[in-house]
């Protein structure tokens, strides 16, 4: 059984190189929390690791266990990296467990160990409870929710939850992150792209619906889409037309990821998106 | 139908910013880097050292980012006999040994396929009638749309030949810009020729003047600490601050440069331009916005709100055989190439004033030199003390000012010195700092200078290069304090390399209750 307070002195131990007078400097731009159930464990830690050295920060790893016995346990681990000449700074991760009934209550836990005045990310692995309480709560003590849509099962019908939830929180998707090389490619067609009538999209579901979502939300007619499952997004046709292929390479997890945690406000292009999306 | 690219996308505003548009509404949203339209690139004096270890680096990076525009084209031009395959491999080994980014074949081939070299003299006709005709073919072959960048990385002696060369040869189709490296000129004179040679042919928006100091993140991070903070810019005033330092140090001497450092000396090699552009931006008003000339505007009016020295308030020096970093050093007389009774500074210190409304009565204390004890170029705002600290003499005997600290190179970043409460019984009050560095918090590693400034000349964006009206203003106060100089001959040397000046700069200081930040 760990206490919030077990783990604030726990980091300030372990912020101080043992012999040395002075302590690590702390660089924090933002607490970030991911909501990480179990199927989701190992991937997320892969992108974290990333992640922390590019965006130094508290982050936060909320690992819900409701089928056991209920209590908290919790473990910090401080990062170091040089910084300069002779000089370092160190990045925080706690991680927690919240077992039993605490794994409904996640924000309490978190709101305590949020860094004050910087902004606060949540990462939700998989499809959101929306409605549930521990969905909920956190969502409200969160400047921006980052989901990524590719993980979520029933799409386009999925969205739905989301939508109801844009006026709360600023939503980032991965997914629509990952069809940022394609939408200016497919602007730069205008105006021949102006009357679409259909797309193919060979990609995840979640991309399809999305740049389906996109060119409706924006062009203000219907456009059929016509799916054609992919791991990641590699073409997508215009009235049987295939669209050039964009230029560059598409980003890493991490890359998108760490893009998306240098977003602020609200994506309306994006919630229009979703909402076209919709059936 | 086919689905050819129309144009490529643009954006309504800046770099990264939101494109808005009334008839395409797929833009809407779409954050789209700007690229450069498609250009050639043509750079005088490509054999020599800024265009291995700067430009052709810098290029590359912009290369591996998508920041060059996809019909692009380099030619190099020097004296040196060499093929393009030669040029290729040398400037491919210069990327690999200078280049911040990992070395990707895809990325050079890619950059590379553009590049050629023509070896010619500056001053020939017929040489630069063959170097129109190959960029000409070039043009045709890349379809660059008769877009140039000159980038003139030759020492300014050969600088009226090209410009003059380059600008008959003009024609009206495509834009032209015109890069030209420090320094502009040698004097306020030669400063004015040289702009009246570059403006037969180029007017001012199309000369990008590089100083590469503002090509800095942390220079311009000055301008987002002033600006884009609340509670900076109230106290940032005669009222609150007491002084400002600003420090260019370099440990290394003249490294081999002796013909252009006997002529330059370190007031023009580095406070005519370096020195007096950080303060300018210390100490100018906010602009009304980003663009080129509101910030230009403002930096101007600073440098002519400056009035010239005394000779009381200048140092000068040189250094003598010394040590830095453990190693013993030739004094400056004793390095290859220099007059044995050289009366060439190696270190400038000065008292300035801004006379304005913001500044007046506040001095502004620079140093420059070489062969100081160590590399730093530092900005420091020391502010007034406290007015009526309520503590014993004894508690706060250790308390220093409040120094707010730019560390412009290296180890970028903020730092602010305050009074804290020592831990126990009593109070003691000791000075501690409050560091923010700036690749602590942003762990992308920094553009250089050169990345930014070669893409913003391609841009037409000079928010970052000198107006002429400011080297114009910048070469009256050096020129009016060099000729001060001519009525006395210091005893040089007159500092040991690897200390911090002669000790006539800290008299300087010291006749003013003050003193030089200790390092």
């Amino acid at each position: 059984m760990t206490s919030i307070r077990d783990i604030e002195r726990e980091l300030s131990s372990l912020r101080t190189e043992p012999g040395a007078e002075t302590p690590y400097q702390r660089t924090s731009v933002m607490t970030h929390t991911a909501w990480v159930p179990p199927e989701w464990v190992e991937a997320a830690e892969d992108v974290l690791s990333l992640l922390a050295e590019r965006h130094p920060s508290r982050t936060v790893v909320l690992f819900p266990q409701p089928d056991e016995e209920e209590g908290i346990e919790g473990d910090v681990e401080v990062d170091v990296y040089p910084v300069g000449e002779g000089r370092a700074i160190c990045t925080e991760t706690i991680r927690v467990r919240l077992k039993g009934k605490r794994a409904s209550a996640p924000a309490s836990v978190v709101q305590s160990l949020l860094l004050p005045d910087l902004p606060a990310f949540l990462r939700w692995r998989g499809l959101p409870p929306f409605g549930a309480p521990e969905f909920e709560g956190l969502i409200d003590v969160v400047d921006r929710l980052v989901v990524d849509s590719t993980e979520w099962p029933d799409l386009p019908e999925s969205y739905r939850g989301l939508t109801e939830i844009f006026d709360r929180v600023a939503v980032s998707d991965i997914a629509w992150a990952r069809t940022s090389r394609w939408r200016p490619m497919l602007a730069s067609l205008w105006p021949n792209i102006a009357g679409v009538q259909r797309i193919r999209v060979q990609g995840t579901a979640a991309q399809a619906h999305l740049l389906a979502g996109w060119l409706r939300s924006r062009l203000k007619h219907a456009v059929e889409l016509e799916h054609d499952p992919s791991d990641r997004l590699v073409g997508v046709e215009i009235d049987g037309e295939p669209a050039p292929f964009p230029p560059g390479d598409p980003p890493s997890g991490a890359d998108v990821l760490s893009e998306e945690l240098d977003t602020f406000g609200r994506d309306r292009i994006y919630e229009d998106a979703v909402r076209a999306a919709l059936p | 139908m086919r689905f050819a690219r129309s144009s490529a996308p643009r954006p309504a505003k800046t770099r990264a910013s939101v494109a808005t548009t009334q008839e395409n509404p797929l833009l809407e949203g779409l954050q789209i880097r700007r690229t450069p339209d498609p250009c050639i690139l043509v750079i005088f004096g490509a054999s020599g050292d800024l265009t291995k270890r700067k430009i052709f680096p810098a290029l590359y990076s912009l290369a591996y980012r998508h920041l060059l525009p996809e019909r692009f084209a380099v030619v190099g031009i020097a004296r040196t006999e060499e093929t393009d395959d030669d040029f290729r491999e040398r400037m491919k080994e210069a990327v690999q040994q200078f280049g911040r980014d990992e070395f990707r074949d895809d990325v050079w081939d890619g950059l590379a396929d553009g590049i050629r070299y023509l070896a010619a003299d500056f001053s020939d006709a017929k040489g630069l009638d063959h170097l129109v005709d190959v960029v000409n073919e070039l043009d045709d072959e890349r379809e660059t749309g008769g877009n140039r960048v000159y980038y003139l990385a030759i020492p300014p002696s050969a600088f009226e030949t090209v410009v003059d060369s380059m600008g008959k040869r003009r024609k009206s189709e495509g834009w032209r810009r015109l890069i030209v490296e420090k320094p502009f000129g040698h004097d306020l004179e030669s400063a004015r020729h040289l702009n009246g040679v570059i403006e037969k042919y180029f007017d001012e928006h199309e000369v990008f003047r590089i100083d590469h100091y503002l090509g800095k993140e942390t220079v311009q991070n000055m301008l987002a600490l002033r600006f884009a903070n609340g509670i900076f810019e109230p106290i940032w005033n005669r009222q609150f601050v007491d002084h400002v330092q600003i420090t260019v140090a370099e440990s290394m001497g003249i490294e081999g440069r002796a013909a252009y450092y006997e002529q330059a000396g370190a007031i023009r090699d580095i406070f005519q331009n370096h020195l007096l552009q950080l303060l300018a931006i210390t100490a100018m008003e906010p602009p009304i916005d980003f663009t080129a000339d509101s910030v230009r505007n403002e930096k101007v009016k600073v440098l002519r709100a400056m009035h010239t020295p005394g000779p009381k308030s200048v140092v000068r020096g040189q250094y003598g055989l010394g040590y830095v970093e453990g190693e013993e050093v030739l004094g400056y007389r004793e390095e290859e190439g220099v007059d044995p009774q050289s009366m060439t500074e190696t270190y400038v210190a000065a008292k300035l004033y801004v006379d304005n409304w913001r500044w007046a009565d506040t001095p502004f204390y620079v140093r420059m030199g070489k062969r100081l004890p160590r590399r730093e170029t530092t900005i420091a705002i020391e502010f007034k003390r406290a007015p009526h600290p309520p503590f014993e003499e004894l508690a706060a005997e250790g308390l220093r000012p409040n120094v707010l600290l730019v560390n412009v190179q290296p180890d970028e970043g903020v730092s602010l010195a305050i009074g804290a409460k020592v831990p126990g019984q009593g109070m003691t009050i000791r000075t501690v700092h409050m560091d923010f560095l700036y690749g602590g918090a942003f762990r992308t590693g920094l553009p250089e200078a050169y990345e930014r400034l070669i893409l913003d000349a391609m841009l037409g964006d000079a928010t970052l290069f000198t107006r002429i009206d400011e080297v114009l203003e910048q070469w009256s106060l050096v020129d009016a304090i060099v000729a001060a100089w001519v009525r006395d001959r210091p005893g040089f040397p007159n500092y040991p390399a690897g200390t911090w000046g002669p000790p006539s700069a800290d008299e300087l200081l010291k006749r003013d209750g003050r003193s030089w930040r200790r390092h």
